[in-house]
């Protein structure tokens, strides 16, 4: 802040970012604006790696080879989309094994729907449709980013999302059409992620202190409310085309607004679950300290190895 | 903690006779094992034809506003000249790659060899520039062709293989939904 020429520097960033440009490593950026996109990015990273987990689970129970291939192959997508996004937020000047060790010592946030237990298969149908669904959401917008980096790692992600939500919509699409036990099945998962899916959203936009500046530099595009509002006029009429419903009886469609409302979020859930005090909190992080010290040997192998043919 | 392995930046070539394109990084301890993790993270889905990777420090970088604000190359007149590979960002439009490969220069060091390349290649938009030393790239062998071939068969991956919009259309007017 020292610096006299600050304020025609923020002045250009701001019209450079007005002009549709895309901000790249190297070019001015207040420290604020870096510091936001490391936070975002960082705990986005760790969101895709502990997202491995909860449908990790059940790769081995899939019911056939066809769909044993499709859940092993969304898993792999998402080591690699975390891996995309540690290298955005390297680019702003953090290091891929800081931000792997603030998450394996319990210090970084992730999304913390992964705080929630899968309790059968219906499940990765449901964290499909919703749990993608309503991720496909913040990433779209996300992919209009000010930030060269996270920008392009969200069109690369988004384009490889697609069929995530979709696999899980197909299945509750045949669950709806099955038999009475599989119906049962797909609404009780529904049940279970519906309320964590629209968590996932983030704060209510009075609780979110970051938006207005996030919005200000192009980070964000659109409010949490406001994508929370597209995802519950989009999924709602669909669940509900399928002779199911979701977990809110106050669930309703407000003819003066032309929008689905239903009751408010348990607000006081959403800050324990990301306080560190959810179902499987405690699981999910002794789950990847286990991945991490079991590839041990191979990074001291891949090391060794190296060191040999160097 | 783990010592943190050197970062190698990725590229990757679409069709044989497209550009490499820069997709991300990864960290490895040497090329070869950079070049097996950039499969696993780069090309899980087609099409990709080869990879390069190149160290993260031996790459030379400027922005146009670096390069419009003057910011120091410095030019050092020791060194004898040598042949750089130059890579440039071409368009704002929302993508998921940032910059091409566009050709070679010879000039006496990486950071003259960005002057060179702006100079150079004047019909480019040079919105970033990159360069590195010819020898700093380690291309994917011609082996590993039928390996990236594979991801063309994982059609499972592709959206367009769900039908769900076409099946909830078919709900929604009261049909069945199976096809």
């Amino acid at each position: 802040m020292d610096d006299p020429t600050y304020d025609t520097r923020l002045a250009e960033f701001e019209t450079r970012i007005a002009r549709g440009e895309k901000i790249e490593p190297g070019d001015w950026m207040p420290d604020a604006y870096r510091k936001q996109l490391i936070r975002m990015i960082s705990q986005h990273a760790n969101s895709e790696v502990v997202g491995m987990l909860p449908e990790g689970a059940w790769i081995t129970r899939a019911p056939n080879l066809r769909r044993k291939m499709v859940l092993l192959a969304k898993v792999q997508d998402e080591a690699g989309h975390g891996q995309y996004l540690y290298h955005a937020a390297e680019t702003l000047g953090i290091s891929r094994d800081e931000m792997i060790d603030a998450l394996l010592e319990g210090r970084a946030k992730y999304a913390s729907v992964f705080n929630y237990p899968t309790l059968g298969w219906a499940d990765v149908a449901a964290i499909g449709w919703l749990v993608d669904g309503a991720a496909i959401m913040n990433q779209t917008m996300l992919a209009h980013c000010s930030y060269g980096p996270y920008s392009r790692a969200m069109v690369r992600i988004c384009a490889e999302e697609g069929f995530h939500k979709k696999q899980g919509q197909e299945m509750i699409i045949r669950y709806s059409q099955g038999t009475p036990a599989q119906k049962q099945m797909a609404q009780e998962a529904i049940d279970r992620w519906w309320w964590p899916a629209l968590m996932m959203f983030g704060p209510h936009d009075s609780d979110s202190p970051n938006t207005p500046q996030l919005m200000r530099w192009g980070i964000k595009t659109r409010t949490n409310d406001e994508l929370r509002q597209e995802f519950l006029d989009e999924l709602v009429p669909g669940i509900q085309a399928l002779g199911l419903s979701v977990p809110d009886p106050e669930m309703h469609y407000d003819e003066a607004t032309g929008h689905w409302v239903g009751r408010e979020i348990d607000w006081d859930e959403f800050w324990r679950v990301i306080k560190g005090d959810g179902p499987m909190n405690a699981s999910r992080l002794a789950a990847r300290r286990k991945a991490h010290e079991d590839g041990r040997w191979v990074r001291e192998a891949a090391a060794a190895y190296a060191q040999a043919m160097g | 903690m783990t010592d943190q392995w050197p970062r190698y930046e990725v590229f990757k070539q679409d069709r044989t006779d497209g550009p490499f394109r820069n997709v991300g990084s990864v960290h490895a301890p040497d090329a070869e094992l950079a070049l097996m993790n950039a499969r696993n993270v780069f090309a899980r889905r087609p099409a990709c034809v080869a990879l390069w990777v190149v160290p993260d420090a031996a790459i030379a970088r400027r922005t146009a506003e670096q390069l419009a604000a003057g910011d120091a190359v410095e030019i050092e007149d020791s060194g004898d000249s040598g042949r750089y590979a130059v890579f440039s960002k071409q368009s704002q439009r929302q993508t998921m790659t940032y910059v091409d490969y566009v050709g070679e220069v010879t000039a006496r060091s990486v950071e003259a060899a960005l002057q060179t390349a702006a100079d150079t290649f004047t019909d480019v938009p040079g919105i970033v520039w990159w360069a590195c030393p010819v020898e700093a790239i380690t291309a994917s062998p011609q082996s590993d062709l039928p390996g990236f071939e594979a991801a063309t068969s994982k059609l499972f991956r592709m959206p367009n293989q769900y039908h769900t919009v076409f099946t909830m259309q078919k709900i929604r007017r009261g049909e069945e939904g199976e096809e």
